[in-house]
């Protein structure tokens, strides 16, 4: 065969191989360029050749080797693809079965609203503070301007271990043991649970308070309600609005209660808000001065604003949660809905 | 507090307001309206009619014709009640009336008469006795004669008014009283305030029969009046009066007795009525002592020792501001009263009423403070009520004992400083006017505001008081929102506990644990029930002193409790499968009863059921005190594990124990058998900041894997083998068990261990002689110390 019949010939057979024709592939190899194969042949045969005709037949040779080398390399790329293609369509699964691996874990929806608020005031420069959950009197009531035997006693029915100490009724004891523990300006909050002798389908005898306090030198309603306004737009959502309404706290004077814009209907009145547009939230004040003079600051040089929220409120609020129960219960179903 | 608008409208006009409208006022000015009780509207068209002619029907022995009176026409009625008269005033549902029932009155025939509506019973009406005297009888309700023909019968039965039900915080007492109430809606709708009328016709009469006044104990009565009315005429109150006492729930008694409930109800002052003849000698406020004896209104008797009574010469007649005695109190042939107006301490009122286990509408307003002028207003209004309906004379003398009577507060302040603490501007002017409406009067000395306060306003004593006064007139609304412009910068952090506790948290939850929450408190069944030895320190429990209930009476010393309660409440409602934890608080006494605050630690409960078994748990707790450092485990004495199947743990600030829950301990929780619980105390290990991860080189060179498989006997604890194993060599990466093997070709008593290990050399490639050495030290290594051969 001359080159021509060569060529024309190793084209036809690379041209008929396929899939599966790998080792067809190596053998045609093999035929053209292997140790005994039809073009190192035709080279070693150019010793032969007069010296004048050596040059031009030598590269002839040799373009065509290039040319062929090229072409099965080619093809054998094109065999492989062809291999994993046909490899792949026969891995075809079932893709709508569930197999579910190691779920993760959820925190209870009480300590999802704690840790938000919690990360929301460390980032606005609030320290966190724990603080006794069984306390004395004087913590829980008398050094929050609330003597024995005060109707304000009232309001919080307590839960007694002795005559003097008790569970705490309220976050609001941790203000008073900051206050003597660190000199102004401070900023606080102080998350935890709390015990009230109540139980029906509103109250729970043990839920959680968030106690916030900054005491600082010329601190005014104006930046109490700031501080509010920021909290419950981060919780609530940017279009939140709040509102103060007066009320009473023995530890702060003024008191206001505040009310957030309901997240929901946004002030025209739906379920959540019981058609009055706001929901009650928390309850505020200007620290007062009694408060201040127990704990050794001079209120007539510092002041200060605290308040106090209730979380687990909170987050019924959040979650649509009706039944104060559910978050006692720790029901696999309920808590799973809060992933 | 009951607010009836009827009864506010004699002090204020309010208007044309609506209910509603005005309870969103009263919110803006700190009173909450819990409730709006509409007038009745389940009842219309029932008028009162009157029966002016009756006969028997012709065709029928038990019916009757009537003619009666509504007022606009007479119509004829018929009716089969047997208790109607000519003359009678009756209810009578007109035709289109409806009725509670929802019944529609339609003319009607009977027995070939013309009816044209029904006369109504009480029970047809929805009411009793209680609201109308005759409406519990089986008939017609009869109304009283000088009922107003034609009236539509709510009015006549007092149940057309409409009551707001209004929250009084604990700083307003003087709020308790609708008149004061009433002042405060004065000045909220800028309408003018009309004062009650104070004013009666006295009588003379010998002071000679009247007692002496005497307090003893000044601290806890600062002032006390006595007023003698006679010739007493005890009989029912006015309609309008008994209307108004109920729709506040005070059930109505006679007019005297009514006067005192009125009276605390409108201007907030407790008054009690003596009669006059059992009262021996003089009047002292006094200590009662010791074996005095009382009975009460209620008729049960009391012990006053120590407890502060109204006393005659011989005897207590009363227990201060709680209760007035049997003996003493209003009869029909009462003929001359002794009305005593005092202020009671409000704190020794509320002790002694929890001492003695005694309440009353008195003792509740004494609770939370009736102030000093209260008392004079009190009593004379009485009088001028008595006056007005006439129930007896009024002797014009006044006996009364009191301390020095109090001085109005003076607070010195400044536009500027009420400004600064709101944090916005109000000018001068409209400060003053708005706290001289309310009756605070205001001097200007300079750039000083003098303000003195009326005695009624006890809870004013500063600045912020009068700023917040200034507020709820002005206008919360006016109060803007600004951002820390006024505080320092502060660095914001949370503790290392927390910190700590987050991150352990964080690492449980990626387990696959969802975080449960417990009560504080528990059963005190709990030890026996987790099967605790006597002197267990989990049973020295904190009990509370006034529990909800027995199963919430102490404080919890561990979690385990309230985690197996948890899930066995879920297997109960067939949740199966969980995987829990809960950290929280316990309560450790140093000494019980407490003389100190008890410690709290913090602990970690992890509780799976039905998710995994001993090594789940063993990998779980690995990974919590991985956290902290290494992991070191020893036998467990947990009285409430599988003695097979727990371990104890204590490092690294971590003390505990975990494993397979004992089966008796499932039983009484009504437990699967498949639960593991961990019980970890991590206190110690919370307070130190974790350690900080340090890189260690890697190795560029190839490790290289090698197989072993040793025969042991049964017995030998594999960890520990292969933890020793791993200490062999400083090359040695990881040693891992892949297989455990009894069976055939190995004897009985052995067991076959096979194990990966990993050889990593660090800086040039290990020759093959050097991995045998290795390799030769492990097998020696298992040999000596595990009795193992090679299989």
């Amino acid at each position: 065969m001359n080159l021509k019949e060569i060529r024309a010939d190793a084209l036809k057979k690379l041209e008929e191989l396929h899939a599966k024709s790998e080792r067809d592939l190596a053998a045609l190899k093999t035929y053209l360029f292997g140790k005994t194969g039809i073009l190192t042949g035709l080279m070693k045969g150019l010793k032969d050749l007069p010296p004048e005709q050596k040059p031009q037949a030598g590269k002839e040779i040799n373009d065509l080797r290039v040319e062929l080398l090229e072409k099965c390399e080619q093809k054998e790329k094109e065999l492989h693809r062809l291999a994993i293609e046909q490899a792949i369509n026969s891995q075809a699964i079932d893709l709508s079965i569930d197999r579910p691996d190691h779920a993760i874990g959820c925190a209870h929806p009480i300590n999802q609203v704690r840790r938000r608020l919690t990360e929301y005031f460390v980032g606005n420069g609030y320290i966190v503070y724990d603080s006794p959950e069984i306390e004395t009197d004087y913590y829980n009531f008398q050094a929050l301007n609330v003597p024995p035997d005060h109707p304000a006693r009232d309001m919080q029915d307590t839960f007694f271990i002795t005559d003097n100490i008790l569970l705490r009724t309220q976050t609001s004891s941790g203000q008073i043991r900051l206050m003597e523990k660190y000199k102004p300006p401070l900023k606080m909050i102080c998350p935890g649970r709390v015990f009230r002798n109540d139980d029906d389908s509103t109250h729970s005898p043990v839920f959680h308070q968030m106690e916030g306090l900054v005491i600082d030198k010329n601190v005014t309603l104006c930046d109490l309600k700031g501080a509010l306004d920021g909290f419950a737009k981060f919780i609530f959502g940017e279009q939140t609005q709040i509102r103060f309404r007066p009320s009473y706290f023995p530890f702060t004077e003024p008191s206001v209660e505040v009310d957030v814009s309901c997240f929901n209907c946004h002030g025209s009145g739906c379920r959540v808000c019981k058609n009055t547009g706001w929901i009650e939230i928390l309850g505020a004040g200007m620290v007062n001065r009694r408060v201040l003079e127990g704990c050794g600051i001079d209120p007539d040089e510092y002041r200060g604003f605290a308040f106090g929220v209730g979380l687990d409120r909170i987050t019924m609020i959040l979650g649509a949660i009706n039944d104060i129960k559910l978050m006692w219960e720790n029901d696999v179903r309920f808590l799973h809905m809060f992933k | 507090m009951k607010l009836p608008l009827s009864w506010l409208s004699d002090y204020v006009d309010i208007g044309d307001i609506t209910p509603q409208e005005l309870a969103d006022k009263l919110l803006s000015i700190g009173f909450e309206v819990e409730e709006i009780v509409p007038p009745r509207s389940d009842i219309k068209g029932v008028v009162v009619g009157k029966v002016e002619e009756i006969v028997h029907h012709e065709n029928s022995d038990k019916l009757w014709i009537c003619k009666v009176n509504i007022g606009r026409e007479v119509v004829q009625i018929v009716t089969g009640a047997q208790n109607v008269k000519k003359g009678d005033c009756v209810p009578v549902a007109t035709v289109g009336a409806v009725l509670p029932d929802g019944t529609h009155i339609k003319p009607a025939k009977l027995r070939g008469a013309d009816s044209f509506g029904m006369m109504c019973g009480g029970s047809e009406l929805g009411v009793d006795d209680d609201v109308i005297e005759g409406a519990s009888f089986d008939g017609i309700l009869i109304l009283p004669c000088d009922s107003t023909i034609g009236e539509d019968i709510l009015y006549t039965l007092g149940q057309a008014d409409t009551v707001l039900d209004v929250s009084i915080t604990a700083n307003r007492p003087d709020c308790q009283a609708i008149v004061n109430l009433a002042r405060e809606i004065s000045v909220l709708l800028d309408k003018p305030f009309k004062s009650p009328k104070l004013t009666y016709k006295t009588s003379d009469m010998g002071l000679s029969d009247f007692p002496t006044v005497k307090i003893a104990e000044k601290d806890l009565c600062s002032y006390y009046i006595g007023r003698m009315i006679y010739d007493i005429k005890i009989e029912k109150s006015p309609k309008w009066m008994r209307d108004r006492l109920r729709m506040c729930g005070i059930r109505p008694i006679n007019n005297l007795v009514d006067i005192t409930n009125y009276v605390l109800l409108e201007i907030g002052q407790p008054l009690h009525a003596f009669d006059r003849k059992f009262i021996d000698g003089g009047i002292t406020v006094r200590k009662g002592g010791c074996g005095e004896r009382l009975t009460a209104l209620d008729g049960k008797e009391y012990d006053v020792n120590d407890v502060l009574v109204i006393s005659d010469d011989k005897k207590p007649l009363a227990i201060a501001g709680i209760m007035g005695g049997e003996y003493t109190s209003i009869f029909p042939d009462t003929q001359t009263v002794f009305l005593e107006a005092a202020r009671f301490e409000r704190s020794n009122v509320r002790r002694t009423s929890r001492k003695i286990g005694l309440r009353s509408d008195s003792s509740a307003r004494y609770e939370k403070g009736v102030d000093w002028i209260s008392v004079e207003i009190g009593s004379a209004r009485a009088l001028a009520l008595i006056d007005e309906l006439k129930c007896g004379k009024i002797a014009a003398a006044t006996v009364s004992d009191s301390i020095e009577p109090p001085k109005q507060k003076v607070i010195r302040t400044t536009k500027e400083e009420i400004c600064s603490l709101l944090g916005i501007e109000i000018d001068k002017k409209t400060i003053v006017s708005i706290l001289k409406k309310q009756d605070i009067a205001v001097k200007t000395e300079g750039k000083t505001l003098v303000c003195t306060i009326p005695l009624v306003r006890e809870d004013i004593d500063g600045y912020p008081d009068l700023a917040e006064d200034i507020m709820r007139f002005y206008g919360y609304d006016n109060i803007i929102s600004t951002y820390s412009e006024n505080t320092h910068q502060t660095r914001g952090y949370m503790s290392i506990h927390d910190d700590n506790t987050q991150k352990v948290k964080d690492r449980l939850q990626a387990l696959g644990a969802d975080e449960i929450l417990n009560y504080s408190f528990v059963s005190p069944d709990a030890p026996d029930k987790l099967l605790l030895s006597t002197n267990d320190a989990w049973r020295n429990v904190i009990p509370i002193k006034n529990p909800l209930s027995r199963d919430i009476s102490v404080m919890r010393t561990q979690l385990i409790y309230g985690m197996l309660c948890s899930i066995s409440r879920n297997c109960a409602r067939k949740n199966d499968t969980m995987r829990f934890y809960e950290l929280g608080k316990v309560f450790v006494a140093n000494k019980l009863p407490l003389e100190s605050l008890p410690q709290e630690r913090d602990v970690l409960c992890v509780g799976i059921c039905n998710d995994g078994d001993f090594y789940t748990i063993k990998s779980i707790v690995g990974e919590i005190i991985g956290m902290f450092g290494n992991t070191e485990y020893s036998p467990s004495a947990a009285a409430y594990l599988h003695p097979k199947q727990s371990l104890h743990v204590e490092a690294h600030g971590i003390v505990g124990d975990f494993g397979k829950l004992h089966p008796l301990v499932c039983e009484n929780y009504d437990l699967p058998e498949n639960v593991y619980v961990a019980h970890l105390d991590i206190t110690d290990a919370l307070v130190t900041a974790m350690p900080t991860a340090k890189y260690i080189p890697l190795s560029k060179q190839h490790p290289i894997d090698r197989d072993l498989a040793l025969i042991v006997e049964s017995n030998i604890a594999v960890g520990e083998m292969l933890s020793a194993i791993h200490t062999v060599s400083p090359y040695i990466a990881s040693v891992k068990l892949f297989d455990i093997y009894t069976g055939e070709q190995i004897a009985d008593g052995y067991k076959s261990v096979a194990f990966s290990v990993r050889i990593q050399p660090t800086d040039a490639p290990f020759s093959d002689g050097k991995i045998k050495e290795i390799m030769d030290n492990i097998i020696e290594k298992a040999a000596t110390q595990f009795g193992a051969k090679l299989r």
